[in-house]
């Protein structure tokens, strides 16, 4: 009663947000509670599921190739993250430095990685790392260095999807890390320089406190992207589960070999994965009382 | 005994009249097309919607010349292809459909393989036409239907029958002079590799290998397997991969040409491999017909260098490559307006001869892929044993029909090949990767088939 109350009280700006909702629960929450209750059957996606109970959940934890897939995403996110928000944060910082000559140009083209289609950048950094005919091993070869089987070796196959991936993401968390440089006070520098601060000490005392949520934000985003990383490893396929992501043995376990229940335990995994990323987020911005 | 002659001829002057006069009006060219349903009859304004994979913007030309031929019947009928990126997709894309309920996005005909179409078939997707194509079952290549059939039920019309060939690189074997009938038997393929290895300073590989799937779909599930006689499932559907005298024989075949170092690592269908193949490098394709497309369309440096054989047969055992059938299949659309319209595009395109090879002709001026037809009368005709220019005069399309003779049985197909196939590539790639011996991809697949499937079930 007491919520239909309130409903009642603020109906115009429920209204407004009820087209929200209403795709949320069609697109979103409804898929989602389906998905949980498939991961408790064996279904091929045709006949009638039957019961399994726990099984898939027990047959993940049994299977080589789903830990092989999370160790590479954990891979994925903790160097793909240090990496794609440390370039972030240098780029950010050579776009926010105004003497710098062509800004407008070095913006545009810093943000060009991250409007290309995945698929067909992956098909060109392919052909970078390939063994016989590409560039990297034809610079390596110059330098004395020999050919590395970069996607035929189970050793070296996350270098290049770990390399498309910082590529493509580092100019959108550049841009997100810029936004934050550009609301920090100029007085606060130019007092430190007074104080006789020097580049580095202004840099971690002036600007990175002032932009540590927005990396905070950048470090959640990150992880979400990661956890769910498809395209990158889908295209640069290493030998066997070298380099495959949890979300591409989701993919593989129900579209290649249909078996939509043990794909459905997978996502459910990995929905588990991402609602404590959320959490923790949400915990600490309460905490930091921003919410 | 005058008026006996002129009778004799008034008879035989009727007889002819009557022939011709039928004839002309069709009954008797009626008689050579009988199709065995009532599939010409007038079809509604629309678009056939076809799943293709592979190149099939290629058989559109011929769709779209046959619609031009049948337009008494499906005057504003047009023919649509939507690429998909292989069976397994194709499969994704109609069990999503039927899972939303959206019959209306089924297409009317698709391509498959034999795993993902009769799995479709037990989902109930994909339409029966045991009555269509059963009563041409003579008139086709040997086991067209077997591996689109489930209890004597048939659910795809064969599109091809495709042997296991070897392609050789006359030039390079002419060169180190070296007979390419040494190739007849597994023996003496390796011994060639070797003797190309030596003489060439091991500049010249015998084959390739791909790091990928593609080496378990290739040597694995159509070449070595088969061929030696191997069993990735017992009779009761256990795994028996580890401990198959055949499977062993055909790892440890692959393993000596890979550890002697006779097959060139790349990637297949890439430019490393286009490359090496024009420079001289690849001496052999092994195994597959399909290497006649993807010769002509990359590697036109080597145009005349290029023979065909059929594939080597391990000594003991004296089989040849199984060949590969794919099918093409009537989605199960409630209101399937078009079924037989495609049946009859179906049979047109198999048994009737002339647009036939008026579309082989221009898929070979294209340098696109064409395979030879399945029916046995077709064959027949001078046209499948005209000498191919790409060839140096020998004929390709002869030879296609010559390699399906005594070709292995195929592997047999479960509900759980497909999952099969990902767990005994993985371990056959990380044996190509160097991380273990193929003895141990052997008992890895063992355990992860039994791990993961336990027991293979039947269609």
């Amino acid at each position: 009663m007491k919520l239909i109350n309130i409903i009642r009280r603020n109906k115009h700006p429920y209204i407004f947000i009820l087209p929200f909702f209403i795709l949320f629960l069609v697109f979103k929450l409804y898929p989602l509670l389906w998905t949980i209750r498939i991961s408790f059957t064996e279904w091929n996606g045709m006949n009638e599921p039957i019961s399994v109970g726990f099984q898939n959940y027990k047959d993940l934890f049994n299977d080589y190739m789903f830990w092989d897939a999370v160790y590479n995403t954990i891979i994925y996110w903790l160097v793909g993250g240090f990496f794609i928000i440390a370039i972030a944060m240098l780029l950010s910082l050579l776009l926010n430095y105004k003497k710098l000559k062509g800004l407008k140009f070095f913006k545009v083209v810093t943000f060009l990685p991250n409007i290309s289609a995945a698929i067909a950048m992956g098909l060109i950094f392919g052909m970078l790392f390939d063994q016989n005919l590409g560039i990297i091993n034809e610079l390596l070869e110059i330098f004395g260095i020999n050919r590395i089987n970069w996607l035929t070796s189970t050793k070296f196959s996350k270098i290049p999807v770990l390399t498309l991936y910082i590529w493509r993401f580092v100019p959108w968390f550049a841009l997100v890390i810029l936004s934050g440089l550009l609301k920090i006070p100029i007085e606060y520098y130019e007092a430190a320089k007074i104080d006789g601060a020097n580049k580095i000490q202004q840099f971690i005392k002036i600007t990175l406190p002032n932009i540590s949520r927005i990396l905070f934000f950048c470090f959640i985003i990150v992880t979400v992207n990661s956890w769910k990383m498809f395209n990158e490893s889908y295209i640069l396929k290493g030998p066997g589960t070298s380099n495959i992501s949890l979300f591409q043995y989701l993919y593989q376990s129900a579209f290649t070999t249909f078996k939509m229940g043990y794909a459905s335990a997978i996502g459910v995994v990995l929905i588990i994965i991402l609602a404590i990323a959320s959490a923790i987020q949400f915990i600490i911005r309460k905490r930091n009382a921003e919410i | 005994m005058r008026s006996n002659r002129i009778k004799f001829v008034v008879l035989i002057c009727s007889v002819f009249l009557i022939v011709s006069v039928f004839s002309s009006f069709g009954v008797i060219k009626a008689s050579e097309n009988e199709y065995p349903e009532d599939v010409v009859k007038d079809y509604p304004e629309g678009t056939v919607e076809i799943y293709g994979y592979g190149q099939p913007q290629y058989l559109l030309e011929y769709y779209n010349d046959w619609l031009e031929r049948n337009r008494d019947i499906a005057p504003n009928v047009s023919i649509e292809i939507t690429q998909t990126e292989g069976a397994a997709d194709t499969r994704e894309k109609i069990t999503m459909n039927s899972v939303a309920g959206d019959y209306e996005s089924l297409p009317d005909l698709f391509y498959s393989d034999p795993v993902n179409l009769l799995a479709l078939a037990e989902g109930d997707l994909v339409q029966k036409v045991t009555n269509f194509v059963r009563p041409l079952e003579d008139k086709m290549v040997d086991g067209a239907l077997n591996q689109a059939t489930i209890d004597g039920t048939v659910y795809g019309m064969p599109a091809s029958v495709r042997p296991q060939l070897i392609f050789y690189n006359k030039s390079i074997l002419d060169k180190y002079n070296i007979d390419p009938a040494r190739m007849d038997t597994m023996q003496g393929y390796i011994d060639v590799g070797r003797e190309l290895k030596e003489k060439s300073d091991g500049e010249v590989y015998l084959s390739y290998i791909d790091p990928g799937h593609y080496t378990w779909r290739y040597y694995g599930r159509r070449g070595l397997m088969p061929q030696a006689e191997a069993k990735i499932w017992d009779d009761e559907g256990n795994p028996v991969i580890g401990t198959d005298p055949g499977a062993k024989l055909a790892f440890n075949t692959l393993d000596t040409m890979y550890s002697e170092g006779l097959l060139y690592k790349t990637e297949i269908f890439k430019p490393g491999l286009y490359d090496a193949t024009n420079a001289g490098k690849i001496a052999t394709f092994y195994i597959g017909a399909f290497w006649d497309e993807f010769l002509r369309k990359n590697c036109q440096e080597t145009a005349g260098d290029w023979r065909v054989r059929p594939a080597p047969v391990f000594e003991d055992i004296n089989l040849r490559g199984a060949p590969v059938t794919n099918y093409w299949a009537i989605a199960n659309k409630p209101n399937g307006e078009y079924d037989g319209l495609v049946k009859k595009l179906w049979y047109d395109f198999n048994f009737d001869k002339e647009p036939r090879e008026v579309w082989v002709k221009s898929m070979v001026e294209q340098n696109a892929p064409y395979a030879n037809p399945i029916s046995l009368e077709m064959l027949k005709d001078e046209f499948w044993k005209k000498p191919s220019p790409f060839y140096g005069g020998q004929s390709f399309r002869k030879m296609e029909g010559e390699g399906l003779v005594n070709g292995a049985p195929n592997l047999r197909i479960t509900p759980q090949s497909a999952e099969a196939d990902v767990i005994i590539s993985a371990q056959l790639e990380r044996y190509v990767a160097g991380d273990q011996t193929i003895d141990e991809a052997i008992e890895a697949m063992q355990k992860n088939l039994e791990d993961k499937i336990g027991q293979a079930e039947s269609f």
